[in-house]
């Protein structure tokens, strides 16, 4: 930084980075307020603290090998070259193979006066991750241990999320060159992935009791504060506006950056370094919200969970292609990913006996893989990178079918699947049927009582 | 050990250094003692929690047992 201008867009784009982290923040307090108000008053307490403990178990591992993991694998391995040249200066081969910046033990990975964006990039991503094992956490409420949950939560947080995210939400990623993949607001590298993974637990983990009667009718056990939930899912929107804006590079010179000699041209990008613009995204984003809240209302029959779920839905629908879609094409798209999540839920729940507590496998999960496999239509032919010449297959409904069965079935229901049986057989996977009917909070309320009538029959 | 003695120099360098952290070098030490931090932890909750869970199960209290102990706000 040794001219303002370049200086002031350094720091401009630290502090949008920062901004999006502290926005996105909102969505961790959403989902604490959103699975407190869905589990039964014995279960409260323990359920804050399973949310609230992968805080720090996914930023932890985020910072020894998920960073790392994501610039380690964009090509598969072996799957398509790397365009990471020494002019991008992005070279694979430094800090364990990966590249130097997801080291841990690098300099730049500290308070480094050299620069300005690693930190809040890998927060960025952080944040992202806390999501992922988020969305896993609401699903599998009231019978988890929180020691399975801290497994699960770092394993979808720092470990499959990331390798999705290097394979097909990275600009030197295999599934851009091969498949032609897109996904800019993460449709498929957050939710269906996190949603598959939740289902995956979920059919390992069985249902609370009581959920379905002995001859197998589901029974609803539905939120027990409401405003909570509500006002939960509202902050969850809002933390959106920060997750939008994290998927973007706000300001970047495309004319160099793709060989064009004497051409300059800035603008905002997505993740793959494709021209966007914050201002229409803004645009795409409310439209989803409608579609999902509009359809939500209308297939629930106004049932208030459903429809801000349903406003959740119709933005991860259509996320994906939200880079590039017109606003009322959002809404539409948005409107039918939450029809069919909604009709999934209960499809599968009645088919399967899954007992998804918030619904998460259906918001994340389905709409997800519907709003990934829409795209592959809706943006047939458009180029999944500005790297031109380079190798890179445009987007395509094909390519965008593989990638939605890669990301909530190959990354996300197999790898959850597997870990919920070895802890499972491991005995470490549910808690005992006894405290389950107790309620995990009964010895904390038990002692709070006991507190509460040694201090009311105090008269000193 | 500091990194940094004087500002005025460090940033008058010809290259300027970008790590001011203390103790340059020692990040492996850092490291390592942060996963055997987070390992410990793992096991020393879930074994805590395996043994809270063991015991209240043991008490078999009524699905409805813990309405009795509802405190006032």
């Amino acid at each position: 930084m040794t001219d303002q201008l370049g200086a002031l867009t350094t720091i401009f784009t630290e502090f949008y980075y920062w901004i999006t982290v502290v926005l996105m923040f909102l969505i961790h307090v959403g989902f604490c307020m959103y699975e407190v108000g869905a589990s039964r008053y014995k279960h409260h307490q323990h359920t804050l603290m399973k949310n609230t403990m992968l805080i720090p178990l996914v930023t932890v591992t985020w910072f020894f090998f998920g960073w790392w993991i994501y610039w380690a694998f964009p090509t598969g391995p072996g799957i398509a070259p790397s365009i990471m040249t020494e002019s991008t200066g992005l070279i694979l081969g430094g800090g364990f193979g990966a590249n130097e910046l997801a080291n841990p033990m690098d300099p730049i990975m500290a308070i480094n006066l050299n620069d300005h964006i690693n930190g809040v990039f890998w927060a960025a991503f952080l944040l992202f991750s806390w999501t992922a094992a988020s969305i896993v956490s609401g699903a599998i409420i009231e019978r988890i241990t929180v020691f399975a949950f801290g497994i699960l939560a770092i394993a979808i947080g720092s470990v499959f999320w990331t390798i999705d995210a290097a394979w097909g939400w990275h600009f030197d990623g295999w599934m851009l060159k091969v498949l032609g993949y897109h996904d800019a607001y993460a449709s498929g590298v957050i939710h269906a992935i996190a949603g598959g993974f939740a289902l995956g637990v979920l059919a390992v983990l069985g249902p609370r009791i009581g959920k379905f009667s002995s001859s197998g009718e589901p029974r609803n056990i539905g939120p027990r504060n409401p405003w909570l939930v509500c006002i939960g899912l509202f902050l969850i929107y809002t933390g959106f506006w920060g997750f939008y804006a994290a998927c973007n590079i706000p300001i970047f010179d495309l004319g160099p950056e793709y060989g064009m000699e004497g051409v300059t041209f800035f603008t905002a990008t997505n993740i793959y370094v494709t021209p966007t613009t914050l201002s229409g995204i803004t645009m795409t984003f409310l439209l989803s919200l409608s579609g999902g809240l509009l359809s939500g209302y209308w297939v629930s029959k106004g049932d208030p969970f459903w429809t801000y779920s349903g406003g959740l839905a119709g933005i991860i629908t259509a996320s994906a292609g939200n880079d590039l879609y017109h606003p009322l094409q959002s809404l539409i798209i948005a409107g039918i990913g939450t029809y069919i999540a909604y009709k999934m839920h209960y499809w599968v729940e009645r088919r399967f006996k899954i007992d998804d507590a918030v619904g998460a496998v259906a918001v994340h999960g389905y709409a997800g893989v519907v709003g990934l496999v829409i795209c592959g239509f809706v943006l047939w032919g458009y180029p999944s990178s500005g790297y031109d010449g380079l190798g890179y297959a445009a987007i395509n409904p094909i390519g965008m079918i593989i990638g939605a069965v890669i990301m909530f079935g190959v990354l996300g229901f197999v790898p959850g699947w597997i870990l919920a049986k070895i802890l499972h057989g491991a005995g470490k996977l549910r808690i005992p049927r006894e405290v389950e009917l107790a309620g995990l909070d009964y010895n904390i309320m038990e002692a709070a009582n006991k507190d509460e009538k040694a201090v009311a029959s105090s008269n000193r | 050990m500091a990194t940094v003695t004087s500002w005025v120099e460090h940033l008058s360098a010809d290259e300027v250094a970008g790590a001011v952290y203390p103790f340059i070098g020692t990040e492996w030490l850092w490291l390592t003692i942060a996963v055997v931090f987070w390992l410990w932890f793992h096991v020393a909750t879930g074994a805590g929690e395996a043994e809270e869970q063991q015991k209240l199960a043991r008490k078999r209290p009524g699905s409805n047992d813990y309405k009795k102990n509802i405190t006032d706000w």
